[in-house]
C-alpha cells in the first residue's frame, strides 16, 4: 500500500474537501482514465484494491498509472475511550480527491477491456467515478 | 495540410466573467478572437458544433473560418478551457492568422504498422511519450498529423524526433533529440527478467558463501542454503512495509 516515506508532522487536521480539482484533470499518460465525479477521501487500501482489480482484469498486459497518493494521516481513538486526552493515534492514510481528478490511467489495452477494468476498480472506491478516453480513441477530450 | 473547418459565431458585447456566464446560461460557449494587431473581438459559438470538432484529433492544428455575422475570419484555435468534471468546453480562444504567418502548433502523432513491429508482436507495449509534437510551421502548411511507422521496431527500441520525417517547412520547437515513443517490455517479460536477476544474485551469493566456507576449512554449504533466505527476504520486507502504520515517530 502507498504511504509517505517520511512526514514533517505526524498528525493532520481532518479538513473538508471543497470545490473542483484544479490540476490533474486531463489524461497525461494513457489513453483511458478514471475521473472522480464527487469529492471524498480515498484510503490507501482502496487505491491498492482498485489497482489490483485493474491489473488482474487486464491480465498483466498494458500499463497502469496511479495519479493520486495517500499523504494525509487519519487518526482514531481506541474503543471505549472517553473524549479528550488529546488526538488519537494515526491509523491509516488517505488521499483527498476533488471532483474532476484523474485517479487512474490505463494504456495498451482495448477500449472494452479498459472500461471493464475501471468498472471493477470503481467498485472498490468510496467516490463515484466515470471513465474518460483520449480524443482519437473514440472518447471525449 | 490540415483541413479548414467553419464555425458559426456570434459577437458578444461585454467582457468579464458575468457576461461569459450569461453566454453559457444562454446555451453558448464564450470565446475570443484576437491577433494581427487588431483589437480582440468577443464571440460565442454553438457548443454542439464546437464539441463535434473537439472530438476529432488535432483540433489545434486545423484552421477555422470563423463566420462572425456574415464576415469570415481566418483563425487558428489556441486554447480551450474545459469543465474539470464534465469536460464540457467553457471558453475557446481563436488567433487571427494571415497568409505567411508562422505559428507553433501541436500536431497529433499517429503510429502505423504496429502489426509488423516484431516488438509489439512479441507482446511489447507501445509507450507513447508524446501524443502531440509542437511544430513551428507556416499557416498554409500545418500538417494534419505526423505518421510514424513502427515497422521493424523491437522491444526496448525508441523513436526519437530525429528518426521522424517531418513535413517540408516544419521544425520542432525543442532543439534536443527528444523521445516520441518507445516499445516497452510487457509486465510478464519484466517479471521474468526480475526473477532471473534475483536468481542470478542468489546463486552468486551462494557460490561466494560456499567458497568462503571452503577457504575456512568448513564443510561447503548446500547450494540452496544461502539462496533461500535471500529469496525470502524480499516478500518479508515488502509485507512489513505494506502493513506499517503511519509513521510512528515522536
Amino acid at each position: 500500500m502507498f504511504q509517505p516515506a517520511r512526514t514533517k508532522y505526524r498528525k493532520a487536521h481532518k479538513g473538508r474537501v471543497h470545490g473542483k480539482a484544479k490540476g490533474g484533470t486531463t489524461l497525461n499518460f494513457g489513453n483511458f482514465g478514471m475521473k472522480a465525479t464527487e469529492p471524498g477521501r480515498v484510503t490507501a487500501r482502496e487505491i491498492e484494491a482498485a489497482r489490483r482489480a485493474i491489473t488482474r482484469h487486464i491480465k498483466r498486459v498494458g500499463r497502469v498509472w496511479i495519479r493520486i497518493f495517500p499523504d494525509v494521516p487519519v487518526s482514531r481513538k481506541p474503543a471505549e475511550v472517553r473524549m479528550g486526552s488529546g488526538k488519537g493515534t494515526p491509523e491509516f492514510w488517505i488521499a483527498r480527491v476533488k471532483p474532476g481528478r484523474i485517479m487512474f490511467e490505463l494504456d495498451g489495452v482495448p477500449h472494452q477491456l479498459a472500461h471493464e477494468a475501471f468498472a471493477l476498480a470503481a467498485a472498490k472506491l468510496s467516490v463515484s467515478v466515470r471513465t474518460v478516453t483520449r480524443v482519437g480513441e473514440g472518447g471525449e477530450p | 495540410m490540415a483541413e479548414t473547418i467553419t464555425l458559426r459565431a456570434e459577437a458578444r458585447d461585454r467582457a468579464g466573467k458575468g457576461a461569459a456566464r450569461a453566454a453559457r446560461r444562454a446555451g453558448r460557449v464564450p470565446g475570443v478572437l484576437y491577433g494581427e494587431g487588431k483589437p480582440a473581438t468577443l464571440v460565442s459559438v454553438d457548443p454542439r458544433e464546437l464539441t463535434r470538432e473537439l472530438h476529432k484529433p488535432g483540433f489545434f492544428a486545423r484552421l477555422v473560418n470563423l463566420d462572425l455575422n456574415g464576415t469570415t475570419h481566418r483563425s487558428l484555435p489556441r486554447d480551450v478551457q474545459y469543465d474539470p468534471v464534465t469536460d464540457h468546453p467553457l471558453h475557446v480562444d481563436f488567433l487571427r492568422v494571415n497568409a505567411g504567418t508562422t505559428v507553433t502548433v501541436a500536431v497529433p502523432v499517429v503510429f502505423t504498422n504496429q502489426e509488423t513491429s516484431p516488438g509489439i508482436r512479441r507482446g511489447g507495449m507501445l509507450n507513447i511519450v508524446r501524443h502531440e509534437i509542437d511544430l513551428v510551421c507556416p499557416v498554409e502548411a500545418i500538417p494534419d498529423r505526423i505518421t510514424i511507422s513502427l515497422d521493424g521496431f523491437e522491444i526496448g527500441d525508441s523513436v526519437h524526433i530525429t528518426n521522424v520525417k517531418l513535413p517540408e517547412g516544419t521544425r520542432p520547437t525543442m532543439a534536443r533529440n527528444f523521445t516520441v515513443a518507445s516499445i516497452a517490455a510487457p509486465t510478464a517479460v519484466r517479471d521474468e527478467q526480475v526473477a532471473a536477476a534475483q536468481a542470478a544474485t542468489a546463486a552468486k551469493s551462494a557460490a561466494d558463501a560456499a567458497a568462503a566456507a571452503a577457504a575456512a576449512g568448513d564443510t561447503p554449504a548446500a547450494p540452496g542454503a544461502a539462496a533461500a533466505p535471500a529469496a525470502g527476504a524480499a516478500p518479508a520486507a515488502g509485507a512489513a512495509a505494506g502493513g506499517a502504520k503511519p509513521a510512528a515517530k515522536k
